[in-house]
């Protein structure tokens, strides 16, 4: 596993007494103002608990809230499509990986923003998988040509069949999840070892905090079921769905994150939940658009996962830009930046453009980079005698040279060297071209696809993760 | 005549001044002015002045709300006294509106729906999670000429394509014009599923279902 700690003194936007008081707000909210959940039997489960309800409105009491966060895992392990373990969520941590589901790909060989192929989505799958800093999978591009009803579970086999790295993965109806799942287990081996080594977290997005969709519900009562891990993502938007400040939607969000915790552990104690380290964040009312990449909302919600102690799913990376330019490379990196900082662990949407209806290859290999350079810029620092070489100091006295001892040739790797930020002279760069970073990024993407070779499922797995595609088309009428 | 107070009207919308709204409603009342003429040359200048700056990029979707709030505002004064003169503001179009089968998203659809009625649109609003026979069905009883499909996700926006097609199946196309919006919805994915319009935003809707009606009215007339 990546050592993916996250060095120095923590950077929290909120202070554990801010914390505090959202989290009494949002226990406040489910209290008095209460949720309207769509599945019937979320709420019966509310209502044996001891929650008041009426029809589908239920209300929240504390004891509930409080039962359930001391249950719920401090810490959930991903792994890979080996079984290996990749990433643990807990702590100051942060791994980083793309996003799902995008309408268009902007072409970097063309320049052209257009609807997305099953080839687009294999040759993206297989860059995530190529590049060194990006730790898990996301699905990237709705592939155009296949009918939408089923686009979930084609993307599900790309990237079972694409890349060995973990899985985050988002489907439409239950079925499309339940089915998406059975691939999983047929590639673990079955749902005992898929259980034991998950490496496909669900990712689940609740309509509104305090008014959560039927398929929603089903989701999580599914996996909770199961003890299989999901992200439970709320969305609230300052504003429209949720008071304009920052703060207002932090808690009103946090009350539908509640709902989650306390619907999985009643469901099952210990059922591996991830709450989100975004939140509090706006509709831009100039332009109507939901920005990826606005700065009011970076941290505090990571913050707030923290103090709770929950394993967290964060947003950075992406871009409103609509191409690789300064814009999207500035809004990748702070972004990135922030919620590094912050240790927003499972952090998603490298390679968004458009606010997230556009995906780039190229702007992905930049994320890589910047996430290179942001581990370099975070990790601990080591201050051990062997680090210190003061051996070396005193040996070599005042004007001595460090370029040929042993301690310089063992270590001069630790450094930090840039696979596409240009550092050299002037006179080097225009040799080469003198590239922009844009240009210099689709040329890696390039580079990458022609020289790597993703790890292939055994044909007679592949085999069998087809047929669910296949059994869905059926049933579909396809 | 009467051109300080239709400025002032229109200034109360351009303000999102409600107060100054009913006032200048009153004012209309009791110097005898038509309130026709007090909604088409007062109040909606002033809503369409708001909606060219909120295109534009120089108002905010709160400026917007504001003005459609104090317009109603203005209407409520002005509805009981077009009553007693047995008058009637002319309807510009009806419009049924909606959000598409298994999606419960509902604040883009709203504010279409705000911005059509204050518009002088007549809005029939069937809510969130609505079944393509149910647009249709609407569309049949309240004799529409529009019917608005909303969309917030991608997986649920093929669902447009959906109550286009019943819509022609109940035989209403191409009468009934079918527009199209959300988040994830674009032009081409308009055109692709035959509908006869999209807009990005509430202010687009207006301009599009104005546009309709008057592709409507040449039609009847040629």
């Amino acid at each position: 596993m990546r050592d993916a700690r996250v060095g120095g003194s923590p950077f929290a936007r909120l202070s554990p007494e801010q914390c505090a008081r959202v989290h009494e707000a949002a226990v406040g909210i489910l209290e008095r103002t209460g949720a309207r959940l769509m599945e019937p039997r979320a709420v019966e489960i509310l209502r044996h608990a001891g929650a008041r309800t009426d029809g589908d409105h239920v209300w929240i009491p504390r004891e509930l809230v409080d039962r359930a966060l001391a249950t719920a895992p401090r810490s959930i392990t991903l792994h890979d499509r080996t079984g290996a373990p990749a990433m643990e969520l807990a702590g100051r941590t942060f791994w980083a990986g793309p996003g799902s589901d995008c309408l268009h790909v902007l072409d970097h060989r063309t320049g052209v923003r257009r609807t997305p192929t099953l080839d687009d989505l294999r040759e993206g799958i297989a860059l995530v998988d190529a590049l060194p800093e990006l730790d898990f999978i996301m699905s990237l591009f709705i592939p155009g040509e296949v009918d939408g009803r089923l686009a979930d579970r084609w993307q599900m086999e790309a990237m079972l069949n694409g890349t060995t790295k973990p899985v985050v993965m988002v489907s439409y109806e239950p079925s499309g999840m339940e089915d998406a799942i059975a691939m999983a287990e047929v590639v673990a081996g079955g749902p005992e070892a898929f259980g034991a080594r998950p490496f496909v977290a669900t990712y689940i997005n609740v309509t509104r905090a305090l008014l959560q969709g039927r398929s929603e519900l089903q989701k999580l009562l599914w996996l909770a079921e199961r003890g299989y891990p999901f992200l439970w993502i709320p969305v609230t938007s300052g504003g429209t769905t949720g008071p304009v400040t920052v703060g207002g939607t932090l808690a009103l969000n946090q009350a539908g994150v509640l709902i989650g915790i306390v619907l999985s552990q009643l469901v099952r104690e210990g059922a591996p939940i991830v709450v989100p380290g975004f939140g509090g964040d706006g509709l831009d009312l100039r332009t109507m658009v939901d920005p990826y990449a606005a700065p009011d909302a970076r941290g505090p919600a990571g913050a707030l996962a923290h103090w709770y102690g929950l394993p967290m799913f964060s947003l950075a990376g992406g871009s409103d830009g609509k191409v690789v330019d300064e814009q999207s490379a500035a809004e990748a990196a702070l972004t990135l930046l922030v919620d590094a900082a912050s240790g927003g662990q499972l952090t998603h949407d490298c390679g968004y453009l458009e606010s997230g209806l556009t995906g780039s290859l190229a702007q992905m290999a930049i994320c890589d980079e910047i996430v290179s350079w942001i581990r370099a810029a975070t990790r601990p620092i080591d201050v051990s005698d062997e680090a210190l070489a003061l051996a070396d100091v005193d040996a070599l006295g005042i004007e001595g040279s460090f370029l040929e001892t042993d301690h310089t040739l063992d270590r001069y790797m630790e450094r930090w060297y840039p696979a596409l930020f240009d550092r050299g002279s002037f006179e080097s760069w225009q040799g080469h071209g003198a590239t922009t970073l844009a240009q210099r990024a689709g040329e890696r993407v390039d580079a990458l696809l022609a020289a790597h070779e993703p790890m292939p499922l055994q044909p007679d797995v592949a085999a069998a993760v087809h047929e669910i595609v296949e059994r869905a088309a059926e049933a579909a009428g396809l | 005549m009467h051109e300080d107070l239709l400025a002032a009207m229109r200034q109360s919308i351009a303000d999102g001044d409600q107060d100054a709204a009913t006032a200048t409603a009153n004012q209309a009342i009791e110097v005898g002015l038509d309130p026709l003429v007090a909604i088409d040359e007062g109040y909606v200048p002033g809503l369409s002045y708001v909606g060219s700056c909120f295109s534009s990029g120089e108002m905010f979707l709160p400026d917007m709300m504001l003005a459609a709030r104090a317009m109603n505002a203005a209407m409520a004064v002005l509805k009981p006294e077009l009553a007693k003169r047995s008058q009637q503001r002319s309807v510009r179009g009806r419009v049924v509106i909606g959000t598409v089968k298994g999606d419960i998203h509902e604040i883009g659809k709203n504010l279409v729906g705000t911005m059509l009625s204050a518009s002088g649109f007549e809005v029939v609003d069937l809510g969130v999670d609505v079944a393509p026979e149910r647009f249709v069905d609407a569309a049949r009883e309240n004799n529409a000429d529009i019917v608005g499909v909303s969309a917030l996700l991608t997986t649920t926006m093929t669902g447009q394509r959906t109550v286009v097609e019943s819509l022609a199946a109940a035989g209403l196309r191409p009468g009934v014009k079918v527009i199209v919006g959300g988040a994830p919805v674009t032009r081409a994915w308009a055109a692709e599923i035959g509908a006869d319009g999209y807009s990005e935003d509430a202010v687009g809707a207006v301009a599009l279902a104005t546009k309709l009606m008057e592709g409507a009215a040449g039609a009847a007339q040629g």
